[in-house]
């Protein structure tokens, strides 16, 4: 008996060691196992792109929370009482300090996207497959990473240049300080110029891919922001002349029309599909908070100041309805409903109030009107209008109120102006044509009118020269302070 | 792994068919005797008392009268030594038959048996800060056996979720330990370790709402004994599971020598304890006018409409989630008993729960079969087997952030608004004032009735064991036991419901197994070295495998609601989900006791343990501890102290680890997003996490000096316990720069502080012949504060899951403050003027602040009021909790009555804020009615505004102190003679009554909630928690 019992001790005892304490994860990747094949090269850059329509649990940076930095803290656009985040009203009363986290979220959607395009750099190359796509794709990686840094200096200035994958937990390893404005353009310049080498199409499977139109588009908004009217009018002439079949849409609605989709002006969108965010989300809230349904409660995104951004449209203009809803249709009554102020339309699907969560209307990055007006601005700037900058900005003024894009038409044509009227005219084509989209705060800042344009409204007129910079968030300089100077007023 | 455990039980059974026959010989019969068995003062037989004839080892048990039987060899005179739980052995020196034997109760606390880890101790020995929950706590009606230790134990706080039939709760022993990690003790269950995480019951189903608690598999009629250990020399033998304290759980096992039938049940019915003060129809719509008015909007209702409201047309939403009376049973039914080899227990409960919230219940029924046999003198094995099924349906989660559930919806819809049809339906198509969704306006009436919300819990817990006497002094023990816990979710949501009708009918189901084996075999050595040397070592090793598999699918847009969730593929499916994980714990155990003549005791105990869980560089931790106690009036000098009978002075000092980090997070991970290309979805692979090779447990090292204390010849008897804890290498999400691609990674950065004191005391206040009062007082203060995050940061604010919440951060961990702490602004009256608005501070980020919009304190007197000026509003953690519990018998009556109290923890009243944010849809606070108006110049309330920011402030982090009546109960015990003619052994019916009064200041519906769980970083948040309830029922115990 006690021979059984101390061998079934020992038994037990010899049993139980050989369970090793390294258990292996089934449910998720881990760096061993991927990076293989082409097959992961092609996810790491679908993850590339999906930082820019994608964060569980917060909003998604083209989804809407870009929106806030470009938009709402510019002048059009403002907090509605449906806003009930303090520091969202902050933004819009321009009144925002470096705790923001609406800054903060930015800051961070811009880096992991960076993030993923480095992994993506680093590590395709060892991957299987074929030359020329891991090429492609690291172009693609490229154009988002420099579309990033892009935003990312025009918020906040010099950020830190991060071009490789963190590999370590360690504190020194992933501290970056800030580089100079210059800098961070000489590396989107030279990420964007590798990405020119794109396809310039894709089949229908892969629309929405980044193109070598798109990233001579993004270089010409470069060089516009620079003022580098050269490179500016002859990057924008190379979208224009470069054969990629770009042009208007006849219809302004077209623009956010979901079965328009990556038509011939959508140079580059962000992609918004059903459920791309995850079940019933697509990733985009801009309908849920422009939209609350038919009632008089103000949507937590709304226009500022009826007067100065919605009764400046001239009659005809067809881009105040399309940017702009005073009333709708209420398919369960039947009957128009109005708002006591007009909300923004752009991005509500019609066909679908019910889920607005899960509307997947994309986000124009860039669009061939603004490639338009970019090179009208970039003549004008080099030396006065030309009939070549006439009729870039009457194409987009006469498609704007629905006449025929190329023929000349008096009606709504401008003619006879100086240097300083034609860029007033293009200034306010710009604020009528782009509401929405990412570009109003852009404008004023390289215009230089942020302070003079957003204290015509009342509610912003704290503006000062400080806001022509986001704060480096707090969060970030806490764990940097030495590398991370403060923008000046924060 | 599954092999391995398969050939345990191979070994196991062939080792129990290995035995050695025990030998019987025949009395040779010289003499008999009759006797009997009484309690010495009331002179009632004792029944099951064991009688030995010392120095042999024939013994018999007394009968249903207390009388025993001997036919011996032994001659006159002998002695016999008699015993009964409960009561001081005797030696009777035996001359003549018959003999009546009266024994006296046991009083001499300091020898009893506690159960400790891996083992029993005299309590006179113990060097470590045990105690016990008192029998009469044990007898409670809850669905759940956490519920048992409130107020029961110091130093346990036990906070419930909700008061949702079956909810979780969480227990905190001397304050939270954790950050990130759990903070839930470690729970034996007849030696079965079991952490309590309340993740197992959920299968990841969307909208499932508050988890069921995963102890309420556990029938609590079942439980014999809880025993809390609180120091690191009770709970270091448990080691990186020990940090939080242990829970031990004792079932309840048959005694030799009689066989019991018994059945114990109850009936009673519960109704909300309190409601919340809303504003009617008529108060609600001169609101809206007022909200119409501030966004230069038309009146919607004229005076003659606001009048009429008074009379008709007044709808309560709050009552009609509520059920009256809703009825709870329990039926337990045991038989038990022993011979001289075996002892058996076998059980089967019954328990039905109907919640006070419409569409809310709990039902569960158990099993339990536990079995002990000495095969041989040496030789002794057993079985603990449980098997419980039990079913929650229950509130679940909807909406937006104003409305995190339909409780906080039903008591937000407005008054004017009816809640059915003229033909009885439920209105779910007429609310002008709220989002009509395909048609369908949300009832939140209607979504309780009507939404299907399912947890099926199905659990086998079970442990084998055989311990065999090597020698005299070495026994070895292998135990290997099984827990396997199943949770199936079903949800639908029909098409006319809340969550349902976006999608026209809203299907989940999910599906989690866990099953976790545990060997533990350990050696066990009792030694004396002469008359004053008593040792004891004990050793071993265990390993513990865990595997978990989740799945959930759903599917939405049915064309009708007929198949409800047993049809997804009638529907259009959402993307589903699998997960499975595993981990391993290996462990050495060790533990040594050394006595000098019961003087002085010294225990060195500690654990070596190997988890999975840990990086790669830090698989392994050890935990030591050291315990000395000295029983002072063993001493000469203090032999003769008037007044003090006992007194015992212990010291202890250890490390304890928690590993409750969850799996594989040491380990770099990839996620799978989604982005469309042409409109179809692609999935990429993103990094999420970078890897951390150091991850290792949390350690927490204690310091603890007690004082046991017994005057007056035992009829008080104090403990007092003072201990510090500190606890080191915290888990916590560090932040590191964003600008890496990283937001934060998992590093031991953090420190957390706990000190504290606790007292029990237990009196006897009068002592007669037939009447008898017991008190019981538990007091414990503990204060938490945290002591590093790491990286250099001082303070973060945790992420609160509710939209509105979040952005409000009502939470902050700060170093120097305890967690759960609120942090917010301090009101400053309303503005009376346009003078004071254009001259005292505003808040900066709410552009056209008005006359009668609130004030806030400047406190950095910036003249503006930022983020900055946001302060401390208080902890959720209570300075002191306390409780008073007395036991009072009369003859045959009986009566208890406890009171529990807590005092100086704040609540985050995030249900009564959204009710003081007037909006133009939802119905709000009756103290509204009291708004600012320049009729009414308030200056508490501010003017009616449409949809105004919610604002930490003062006036919702809310005083939660409390006393309680918490329990009284009433029971009658048949006297013998007339159970007797019954056929029953004994008979007792009570009638009970729970939370029958509160005294609080709290406006809420109850002071003891939680709405987030276990959560420890934002405890105390009040966001339409499921109310708490009066509970009266009336029972029966009866024993055949």
């Amino acid at each position: 008996m006690k021979k059984t019992i101390i061998t079934f001790l020992l038994s037990a005892g010899l049993l139980v060691s050989c369970t090793d304490l390294e258990v292996t994860p089934a449910s998720f990747v881990t760096e061993d196992n991927y990076f293989i094949t082409q097959d992961d090269a092609v996810a790491s850059v679908t993850a590339v792109y999906a930082s820019l329509s994608l964060d569980p649990g917060e909003q998604s940076l083209f989804g809407r929370n870009l929106y806030f930095l470009t938009d709402m803290g510019s002048d059009y656009a403002a907090a509605g009482v449906s806003a009930t985040n303090p520091q969202v009203r902050a933004l819009s009363s321009l009144t925002h300090d470096a705790t923001s986290d609406r800054v903060q979220v930015a800051w961070r959607q811009i880096y992991a996207g960076i993030n993923r395009a480095n992994v993506a750099i680093d590590n395709i190359p060892k991957v299987s497959g074929s030359e020329a796509i891991k090429t492609r794709l690291i172009n693609e990686a490229k154009f988002i990473r420099g579309l990033l840094y892009f935003q990312a200096v025009r918020l906040w200035g010099g950020v830190p240049i991060v071009l490789h994958e963190a590999t370590s937990i360690n504190l020194g390893n992933l501290k970056t300080n800030r580089a100079t404005v210059d800098e961070v353009y000489a590396q989107i310049i030279k990420d964007l110029t590798d990405a020119e080498a794109l396809p310039k199409t894709y089949t229908t499977a892969d629309a929405g891919r980044a193109t070598s139109g798109a990233a001579k588009a993004i270089l010409a908004k470069v060089y516009l922001t620079r003022k580098d009217w050269p490179n500016a009018i002859a990057k924008s002439r190379e979208v224009i002349d470069g054969g990629f079949g770009y042009a208007l849409f006849e219809d302004f609605q077209d623009i956010f029309t979901k079965t328009k989709k990556n038509g011939k002006e959508h140079i580059f969108s962000v992609q918004f599909e059903p459920n791309q965010a995850g079940n019933g989300s697509s990733g985009s809230t801009f309908q849920a908070t422009s939209f609350t349904g038919f009632t008089a409660t103000e949507p937590a995104d709304i226009i500022s100041d009826v007067a100065l951004f919605y009764d400046i449209y001239a009659t005809g203009d067809k881009r105040r309805d399309v940017s702009y809803a005073k009333q709708l249709l209420n398919p369960t009554t039947g009957t128009l409903y109005t708002f006591p102020k007009p909300i923004f339309k752009k991005y509500l699907d019609l066909t679908n109030l019910a889920t607005p969560a899960n509307v997947a209307i994309n986000f124009p990055v860039i669009r061939y009107a603004d490639i338009l007006l970019s090179l009208a601005e970039a003549i004008n700037e080099q030396g006065g209008p030309t009939p070549e900058a006439y009729e870039l900005i009457n194409q987009v003024r006469r498609r704007a109120f629905g006449k025929p894009i190329t023929t000349p038409d008096p009606t709504v044509d401008l003619v006879a102006l100086d240097q300083t009227s034609f860029r007033n005219a293009i200034q306010e084509e710009r604020k009528k044509e782009f509401v929405q989209e990412g570009q109003r705060w852009f404008d004023l800042v390289r215009w230089g009118t942020l302070v003079t344009e957003v204290k015509k409204v009342t509610a912003k007129n704290s503006v000062s020269e400080r806001n022509n910079l986001y704060p480096i968030p707090q969060s970030e300089r806490n764990i940097n302070p030495d590398g991370l100077p403060q923008n000046p007023g924060y | 792994m599954k092999n391995i455990s398969n050939i345990y039980i191979l070994l196991f059974l062939l080792l129990l068919t290995a035995g050695i026959q025990a030998q019987n010989t025949a009395p040779l019969i010289q003499s008999k005797l009759d006797g009997t068995v009484v309690d010495a003062i009331t002179n009632q037989p004792i029944i099951g008392a064991s009688v030995n004839i010392k120095g042999t080892t024939h013994g018999v048990v007394t009968d249903a009268e207390g009388k025993f039987y001997f036919q011996t060899g032994q001659k006159f005179p002998y002695t016999l030594i008699v015993s009964y739980i409960g009561y001081k052995k005797a030696e009777v020196i035996v001359e003549k038959n018959p003999v009546i034997i009266s024994l006296k109760e046991e009083r001499q606390e300091l020898d009893e048996l506690v159960v400790v880890g891996y083992g029993t101790q005299k309590r006179k020995d113990i060097t470590g800060s045990v105690a016990s929950v008192p029998k009469a706590n044990l007898s409670q009606v809850t669905s759940s056996a956490d519920n048992l230790l409130r107020g029961a134990v110091s130093g346990v706080v036990v906070t419930q979720s909700s008061g949702r039939p079956g909810a979780s709760s969480s227990v905190r022993i001397r304050g939270g330990n954790s950050i990130t990690a759990g903070n839930e003790p470690l729970y034996v269950v007849d030696g079965i370790l079991i952490y309590n995480d309340n993740a197992n019951s959920s299968a990841g189903v969307t909208y499932a709402g508050a988890s069921v608690n995963v102890l309420s598999t556990i029938n609590p009629a079942d439980i014999e004994s809880i025993e809390v250990l609180k120091d690191a020399s009770a709970t270091a033998i448990y080691g990186s599971r020990g940090a939080n304290g242990v829970v031990i759980i004792t079932t309840k096992k048959g005694t030799k020598g009689q066989d019991n039938i018994s059945y114990q049940g109850y009936f009673g019915f519960q109704n909300i304890s309190k409601k919340l003060r809303l504003m009617n129809a008529s108060e609600w719509a001169s609101l809206r006018n007022d909200v119409q008015a501030s966004i230069g909007q038309a009146p919607s209702f004229t005076a003659e409409q606001i009048e009429a409201f008074k009379t008709s047309g007044n709808y309560d939403w709050q009552s009609a989630a509520f059920r009256t009376a809703a009825p709870v049973q329990s039926h337990n039914l045991s038989f038990s008993g022993g011979d001289e080899r075996s002892r058996y227990s076998i059980s089967a409960g019954y328990f039905d729960q109907e919640g006070i919230v419409l569409g809310s219940d709990f039902k569960r029924v158990s099993l339990r079969a536990n079995y002990e046999r000495n095969y041989s003198q040496n030789f002794k094995f057993g079985v603990n087997a449980n098997y419980t099924y039990s079913l929650a349906n229950g509130v679940g989660t909807a909406g937006s952030g104003r409305t995190p559930n339909p409780i906080v919806a039903a008591v937000l819809t407005a008054p004017v608004v009816p809640i059915k049809n003229a033909d009885g339906s439920y209105n779910v198509t007429n609310n002008p004032y709220a989002t009509s969704v395909n048609g369908y306006v949300p009832n939140p009436i209607n979504d309780l009735e009507n939404t299907i919300n399912e947890t099926n819990l199905n659990r086998i817990l079970t442990s084998l064991f055989g311990e065999y006497k090597l020698t005299k002094k070495l026994t070895a023990k292998v135990a290997v036991s099984g827990d396997v816990l199943n949770t199936k979710q079903n949800y639908y949501a029909p098409a006319n419901t809340t969550t349902g009708a976006g999608t026209k009918g809203l299907a989940s189901v999910g599906d989690r197994l866990v099953g976790s084996v545990l060997n533990e075999n350990t050696l066990n050595y009792n030694t004396n070295f002469g008359e004053n040397h008593k040792f004891s070592a004990l050793g071993g090793y265990t390993l513990q495998y865990t595997k978990g598999e989740v799945v959930n699918a759903g599917a939405n847009t049915f064309v009708n609601d007929a198949n409800t969730y047993n049809a997804l593929q009638d529907g259009v499916a959402v993307k589903p989900y699998s997960e499975a994980y595993e981990s391993v714990l290996k462990s050495w155990l060790a533990r040594v006791n050394y006595s000098y003549k019961g003087k002085y005791n010294f225990t060195l105990s500690g654990r070596a343990d190997g988890s999975s869980r840990f990086g790669a560089e830090s698989l392994w931790g050890y935990f030591p501890s050291a315990g000395f106690s000295w029983n002072i009036t063993d001493e000469e000098f203090a032999n003769n102290i008037k007044g003090i009978t006992e007194a015992k002075l212990r010291i202890t000092a250890g490390t304890t680890g928690n590993q409750e980090i969850g799996n594989y997070l040491s380990l770099a991970s990839m996620g799978s997003v989604n982005y469309s290309f042409g409109g179809t979805l692609y999935t990429g692979i993103a990094p999420t996490r970078l890897a951390n090779p150091d991850l290792k447990w949390e350690k927490t090292t204690q310091y603890n000096v007690g004082l046991d204390l017994s005057l007056l010849d035992r009829k008080i008897n104090f403990v007092f316990d003072v201990y510090y804890k500190k606890t080191n290498d915290l888990l916590i999400s560090v932040p590191v720069p964003l600008s890496s691609g990283y937001a934060t990674v998992l590093q031991n950065i953090g420190g957390v502080e706990n000190k504290g004191v606790e007292i029990g005391l237990t009196t006897e206040n009068v002592k007669t012949e037939n009447f008898a009062w017991n008190s019981n007082i538990v007091f414990s203060a503990n204060r938490n504060k945290v002591t590093e995050i790491g990286n250099g940061v001082n303070e973060f604010f945790p992420v609160v899951p509710n939209g509105s919440l979040l952005q409000q951060q009502p939470v902050i961990v700060k170093v120097g403050l305890p967690l759960g702490t609120f942090w917010g602004y301090r009101t400053n009256g309303i503005f009376q003027t346009q003078e004071e608005v254009n001259t005292q501070p505003k808040i900066n980020s709410l552009a056209n602040t008005k006359v009668g919009d609130r004030r806030y304190v400047d406190t950095n007197g910036d003249g503006v009021i930022t983020a900055l000026d946001k302060g401390n509003l208080g902890t959720s953690q209570p300075k002191f909790v306390g409780s008073f519990s007395n036991t009072i018998s009369h003859n045959d009556f009986d009566l208890n009555f406890s009171f529990q109290g807590s005092y100086g923890a704040k609540i985050f009243n995030a249900l009564n804020q959204q009710l003081e944010i007037s909006t133009l849809g939802t119905n709000a606070a009756s103290t509204l009615n009291d708004r600012w108006t320049p009729t009414n110049p308030s200056n508490e309330i501010p003017r009616a505004t449409s949809s105004p920011l919610g604002i930490v402030s003062e006036r919702y982090v809310e005083d939660a102190s409390f006393l309680r009546l918490k329990l009284i109960t009433l029971g009658y015990t048949l006297p013998k003679s007339v159970s007797k003619k019954l056929g029953a052994k004994s008979l007792k019916v009570y009638v009970s009554a729970e939370n029958l009064i509160t005294w609080t200041k709290y406006t809420g519906y109850d002071p003891e909630v939680s709405s987030y769980e276990q959560n420890n970083l934002y405890p105390g948040i009040d966001f339409g928690s499921y109310p708490n309830s009066k509970t009266f029922i009336s029972g029966l115990n009866v024993t055949f």
